[in-house]
């Protein structure tokens, strides 16, 4: 039998509004599906982990992984982790320096572009390159840089006229700036593209009515692009804030996370637990507890974000 | 046959009430408009005829048969959009052909009615031209056939001017006008501009708040409006609306200055409508009443005078350029034959034949 | 002083001329319209007063003051958008009382200016609405208050009743005429409407393609147009203009008009003109200054347009077409043959070669 041999349903018109609602439902129902098995299955899964104390070298499948049941001491470790703290902090460090510095030069920037000057696409071309370098070549790169013979300490040699031998990367306060560094340099870029994007949808009329009627540019840019540009801010914001949160890859090529521990993020202290340690039972802790955390965060932005844009 | 009708057809959003118990025929070939301001309901109507929106309760009815469930792809009903939307790297004939060869029609079919469309809409000659080198009517024309090679029962505009100069505009609403007397077929016509909606339309229905006030030809409409409401909406200036005062022989208005026998007034006359271009302006003489002429507007072909007299500023429209000074007296006659009277509430009433109050 | 001086005012975007050397006085307190067709320069002249467009050539002047190099902040200009350009993320009352805000005068005195022009313009019960729940039309109040507030000496709006709708139009015309009666600024209005021009102007200039045609009281530019273009514009509908040769006839000075036969004779100051014309004259008749009559031109009608008080008649074909204005009850249908005679004192004749009026 073929669908179109199937017996029609009696042509009962449903009202508009529940016919609707259902038609959505089935329309969306295998992609809820797909959801269901992308976002909520390695959830469970992880959750199930986190409270054993299970291994890949236990000798059986995850599944069974009951057989190490230890309840919430997973949790108990945590909360007892003084390098999983420190890390935590060094990372809020790194993210209260790069996201501001990122943003303020994201914005100044894209104010520059607002308007036309000559050579305005090479510079656009130039000025977003940085973000298209894959980011483990950024932190190769900025190894280099940063060597104690490299063209950083170079080119400050030459500026101050004296030999420089500064051991950035050895360092632990410098090698935390110089990550620091590498993470404006390849974000910034980001930040100005979106922003740049919120201050071109800024309706020209309205900058000029403000003019005409006496604003500087400074009223202007407080009283009619700023309000049209909270959301957008917000989104660039809370992009960079999860990113920055995140932060591994350029980091972990540059300073592997040393000298000791001086570099080591959030990120750098769960991928060493995984691969040195093989406590995963323990990891998955670790990263449930981050997800809250980042979750939490993440709710109070759209909070924000959805009182800016009414 | 294509004839389009609503049986108490009720359409709401919200708290809103969009179209209000309408009953009304659009009949086969009429150049039907809709005409309100803005809100009045007109674009909703062109919605329930395309099947964009369903309704609440009520009927509509195309050449008869009930479509009030039948999906818009179904109804056979063409829209024209205001701005064209000619696809510019089409020629005008890749352009009228295109809803056929969508449909994939077989060829001879659709070369016979690409030629029957061109010929009604008289474009056998540019159809090679792609719409960038087209006159602002030819491109016009074009959209219609577009529309119209589908056969479809009617076709709608949705203010299709509008966005036009001033001066474009009393050329183009010729244009369609001709356009539609050519091509035959039942057009749909919404517009919010009162001189356009008469220029163009057979009947026109004219709307308020989701509901019909008054439908007919717009001589009609001009000369016999069923109230207040409708009598405002058309015209240019206004038709001046005055409360009138009885004393036991007279009728008066703008504060003595217009005086009628109560012989020419219909029972419950509360309000006298006088068009400006019935409203006499004469050197006053001394008797009655005069006003004082309060600003001059010469429009060349036309002088707009307002005169103080009374609560409310009138109005009257003379035909050439009058010499009338500012701050001049006037007085000001009024054929009966030519006001017209609205009851309190501002329906028209009209002195029945040979009658009186 | 507050008047306007445009010097061989000039602009050029690239290869193109937007404006070509316009010279033009504004006088002090004089509401000046600057009419013509989309793409004719008078944004462009406009933008140029209020310092957004930098000219190409030639000069501005406010009364003595050489305008080159002062920035649009500076030049105290009251300018209203096309599209109103509204602060839409704020209210009316922030919106009417921004360029006072800015420019820090005591909150006492944006308070009390800020109610003034509510009450003015009858937005006071809007005053806390946000302007972007508001109607077009209410809309382009709050554009005009918004920079009225401001007192400007100069006031440009550009096109501003273009966007409402046609009934609120003629009551916005006789608002924007009181507002300027009451506070006496220069105003310069831009517009392609004939009719917001003739009515609200004291003086209108029209512009084609660049290039001023005629400035003078909108009557006269109605009565004498300087040359076709402006006849054609102005009038609603425009001038007819029917292209013939001049004879002589047993009863004066006539022009051929070709298929529609031989006009009337020509009066006094248009056959002296005629006799100097050399070659076709083209020959100009408004459509409202006619009447039907034996003597007329005859033509069969092709359309009637019924609008109101008056009916427009739609006559001849191909080139040989003229329109009359009538009252409404006149009879001519589609089909008649009628004949129209211009008034014999309004008739104008133009160069066929030029344009210009003869």
């Amino acid at each position: 039998m073929t669908l179109a041999d199937a017996p029609l349903a009696p042509p009962v018109p449903p009202t508009p509004a529940e016919d609707g609602a259902r038609l959505g439902f089935r329309l969306t129902l295998p992609a809820q599906v797909l959801v269901l098995f992308i976002a909520v299955f390695p959830l469970l899964m992880q959750l199930y982990i986190s409270l054993t104390d299970w291994s890949p070298l236990a000798g059986v499948a995850w599944p069974r992984a009951w057989e190490f049941w230890n309840g919430f001491a997973n949790y108990s470790d945590l909360a007892q982790d003084g390098r999983l703290w420190a890390a935590l902090g060094r990372t809020a460090l790194v993210m209260a320096v790069c996201v501001p510095v990122e943003f303020l030069l994201g914005l100044s920037l894209a104010m520059l572009f607002v308007d036309e000057f000559p050579g305005k696409r090479v510079a656009y071309s130039i000025l977003i390159m940085p973000m298209m370098v894959v980011p483990a070549v950024a932190g190769y790169m900025f190894f280099m840089l940063f060597q104690s013979g490299g063209p950083v300490n170079g080119l400050l040699g030459t500026l101050l006229g004296r030999d420089i031998a500064v051991a950035w990367l050895s360092d632990p306060t410098l090698a935390l700036v110089a990550v620091m560094i590498a993470d404006i340099w390849q974000w910034t870029p980001l930040m100005f593209l979106i922003l740049l994007a919120g201050l071109v949808g800024v309706p020209q009329d309205q900058m000029r009515a403000a003019t005409l009627l006496g604003a500087s540019a400074w009223q202007r840019f407080r009283t009619i692009a700023l309000p049209r540009m909270k959301t957008i801010m917000i989104i660039a914001l809370a992009i960079r804030v999860i990113e920055n949160f995140k932060i591994f890859d350029t980091l972990y090529i540059m300073t592997g996370g040393g000298p000791g521990v001086a570099t080591e993020t959030i990120s750098v202290y769960i991928y060493e637990v995984t691969t040195q340690d093989l406590i995963w039972g323990y990891v998955a802790a670790i990263a449930l507890a981050i997800l809250v955390i980042l979750s939490v965060a993440a709710v109070w932005a759209m909070k924000r974000m959805g009182r800016a844009a009414a | 046959m294509s004839e389009i009708a609503f049986r108490n057809v009720t359409k709401r959003y919200g708290a809103t009430l969009a179209a209000d118990d309408l009953t009304f025929t659009i009949r086969d070939n009429e150049f039907f408009c809709f005409f309100g301001p803005p809100l009045a309901g007109k674009t909703t109507i062109l919605r329930l005829i395309l099947g964009l929106e369903t309704p609440d309760a009520g009927e509509i009815l195309i050449d008869g048969r009930p479509v009030t469930h039948v999906p818009p792809a179904q109804r056979n009903v063409a829209m024209v959009f205001q701005n064209l939307a000619l696809f510019p790297h089409m020629t005008a004939e890749e352009n009228v052909r295109f809803p056929l060869v969508e449909r994939r029609e077989r060829p001879e079919v659709i070369a016979a009615r690409l030629r029957d469309v061109a010929a009604k809409l008289h474009i056998g000659h540019i159809l090679h031209k792609p719409p960038a080198q087209l006159s602002g009517g030819e491109r016009q024309r074009v959209a219609i056939a577009r529309a119209l090679v589908r056969d479809p029962v009617a076709y709608l505009m949705d203010d299709p001017i509008s966005a036009l100069d001033a001066r474009l505009r009393e050329e183009t609403r010729v244009e369609l006008k001709r356009i539609q007397r050519e091509a035959g077929r039942t057009l749909v016509y919404v517009t919010h501009d009162q001189e356009e909606a008469m220029s163009v339309a057979d009947r026109m229905a004219i709307l308020e708040n989701g509901r019909i006030r008054q439908i007919g030809t717009p001589s009609e409409v001009y000369d016999r409006p069923a109230s207040a409401y409708v009598a405002r909406l058309l015209g240019a200036p206004m038709m001046n609306i005055l409360p009138m005062t009885r004393t036991p022989q007279e009728a008066e208005a703008a504060g003595g200055a217009i005086r009628l026998p109560l012989l020419d007034l219909p029972s419950g006359a509360a309000q006298i409508g006088v068009r400006p271009e019935n409203l006499r302006v004469l050197p006053w003489q001394g008797d009655g009443t005069p006003s004082r002429v309060a600003d001059v507007e010469p429009l060349g072909g036309y002088t707009v005078v307002t005169l103080d007299a009374g609560a409310v500023p009138l109005r009257a429209l003379l035909r050439g350029q009058p010499d009338i000074r500012i701050d001049s007296r006037v007085a000001l006659r009024v054929d009966p034959g030519r006001a017209h009277f609205f009851g309190e509430s501002g329906e028209a009433l009209r002195l029945a034949p040979g009658g009186s109050a | 002083m507050s008047a306007i001086h445009l010097e061989h005012l000039a602009k050029r975007f690239g290869g193109f001329t937007a404006l070509k050397a316009m010279d033009l006085r504004i006088e002090d307190g004089e509401f000046m319209a600057l009419l013509g067709p989309s793409g004719c320069g008078k944004s462009t002249t406009m933008n140029m007063i209020a310092g957004m467009e930098t000219p190409s050539e030639g000069r501005i002047l406010f009364g003595d003051r050489d305008m080159a190099g002062v920035p649009m902040a500076r030049r105290g200009v009251g300018f209203v958008f096309q599209n109103y350009a509204i602060f839409t993320h704020m209210t009316v009352r922030q919106n009417l009382s921004y360029g006072l805000r800015m420019t820090g005068r005591p909150k006492s005195e944006v308070e009390r200016r800020t109610l003034d022009m509510a009450e003015f313009l009858q937005l006071t019960p809007l005053l806390d609405r946000r302007a972007d729940r508001l109607s077009v039309n209410i809309l382009q109040r709050v554009a005009i208050g918004r920079s009225a507030v401001m007192e400007p000496a100069i006031f440009l709006l550009d096109e501003p009743l273009s966007n409402v709708d046609a009934a609120f139009r003629a009551v916005m015309r006789t608002e924007l005429k009181q507002l300027q009666r009451q506070f006496r600024q220069t105003m310069v209005y831009v517009t392609h409407d004939q009719l917001e021009a003739m009515t609200m102007a004291d003086r209108i200039a029209v512009m084609d393609h660049g290039v001023l045609q005629q400035v003078g009281r909108p009557i006269d530019v109605y009565n004498d147009p300087a040359n076709t273009f402006v006849a054609a514009f102005i009038g609603s509908p425009g001038m007819n203009l029917l292209r013939g040769r001049p004879v002589r006839t047993d009863r004066g000075l006539a022009v051929d008009l070709g298929v529609l036969g031989v006009t009337p004779p020509l009066a006094a100051p248009q056959a002296r003109a005629a006799e100097q014309a050399r070659g076709e004259v083209i020959y100009g008749f408004r459509p409202e200054q006619t009447t039907l009559a034996r003597e007329g031109i005859a033509s069969p009608v092709s359309f009637v347009e019924r609008i109101g008080a008056r009916s427009i008649v739609h006559l001849g074909d191909g080139p040989a077409v003229f329109k009359a204005v009538f009252e409404n009850d006149v009879p001519a249908a589609v089909g008649d043959v009628v004949r129209v005679l211009p008034h014999a004192d309004a008739v104008r004749l133009f160069d066929a070669q030029t344009g210009k009026a003869l």
